[in-house]
């Protein structure tokens, strides 16, 4: 059986990820800061902060105990946090790097870990089309995110030897908590920017994910793929 | 808690398996003395990679511990913990008293 491991499973993309691979017959571990919100006999949930490194390290044990090896990761938990930068405080920024860059690292390192004998891990990091944009008003989000995509570009180096792909999506906003409290000018105006003018769909991330995931793309890695044709 | 012959029996059958997968020789015999990371060390950065999480895989599961072994200096520092199997089973003793 194929061990898929998704962060971020609570709610929103996270959640129908988990799902959609349940469907498909994975293997889901997925985790959040709370209880599990899916109920499914191959779901496993941790509640755990994803930078917390002893929880992770503690968590990446457990599924080795359990299931032997990691096949595939999803680093889909995020924080945005919108404001303009000379209204947001340290703390904010701390919050945001520690859960999107320092979660997705830990996590990469420990599951990593776990992929090295299945000779065909998949790691599938989740930026934002607010970093290619360069959009006011997220410059923290934006700049964490373009970490994740430098941490993609460069682990994708470090880990091929180890026959593990490292990826990324960037999806454009998806109706999803993230971006409630979006004002309805602003999301407009972002939309302008896309070259397909649409809101995203959760299929939408899913289709990319899918395609990084499956085993005929072990040859591509490396690179972030924008939905809504941003580039 | 596991005392340190325990640990470093765990470090050198680690090391020996290592050793088989990769067909490095020098390693096929390991002692506490044998050279594993820079300097004399056999060990490759990709074969280190391997050694570690192997180490951190085999202490989950003799010992129930979970440790990280990844160190800020590792990789360039002259007392890398990964320079020989004496070290770096101190490195695991370190880590599973804390």
């Amino acid at each position: 059986m194929k061990i898929i491991v998704i962060t971020g499973t609570r709610k929103g993309i996270g959640k129908a990820l988990a799902e959609y691979y349940l469907d498909a017959g994975w293997q889901v571990a997925g985790c959040s800061r709370g209880k599990s919100s899916i109920q499914h006999e191959a779901y496993t949930h941790f509640a755990l902060d994803v930078s917390d490194e002893a929880a992770v390290i503690k968590m990446a044990r457990t599924l080795k105990k359990q299931f032997g090896k990691v096949d595939a990761l999803l680093n889909n938990a995020g924080i945005a946090s919108m404001n303009h930068a000379l209204l947001t405080p340290a703390s904010t920024v701390n919050r945001i790097l520690q859960t999107n860059v320092v979660g997705t690292f830990l996590f990469c390192r420990e599951m990593a870990k776990l992929m090295r004998r299945t000779k065909a891990g998949r790691i599938v990091n989740f930026t934002t089309i607010a970093h290619p944009l360069n959009l006011e008003g997220e410059a923290i989000y934006a700049a964490s995110k373009a970490a994740v995509e430098s941490l993609t570009r460069i682990l994708a180096r470090e880990l091929a030897e180890l026959k593990i792909t490292v990826n990324a999506v960037g999806p454009t906003p998806v109706e999803t908590d993230l971006i409630r409290g979006v004002p309805a000018d602003k999301m407009a105006a972002l939309l302008a920017r896309q070259a397909i003018q649409r809101i995203g769909d959760v299929q939408d991330v899913i289709n990319v994910v899918e395609f990084f995931v499956r085993p005929e793309s072990d040859f591509i890695t490396g690179q972030v793929l924008y939905l809504g044709g941003v580039c | 808690m596991p005392n340190r012959s325990e640990i470093e029996a765990l470090v050198l059958e680690s090391v020996r398996q290592l050793a088989e997968d990769f067909e490095i020789n020098a390693l096929l015999t390991p002692t506490a003395d044998s050279a594993l990371y820079g300097g004399a060390g056999p060990l490759d950065s990709m074969a280190l990679v391997n050694l570690i999480a192997d180490v951190e895989e085999a202490v989950s599961e003799a010992f129930d511990a979970s440790i990280a072994l990844a160190d800020e200096k590792a990789m360039s520092a002259k007392n890398s913990p990964y320079r020989n199997v004496s070290s770096l089973t101190e490195a695991v003793v370190e880590r599973i008293a804390k």
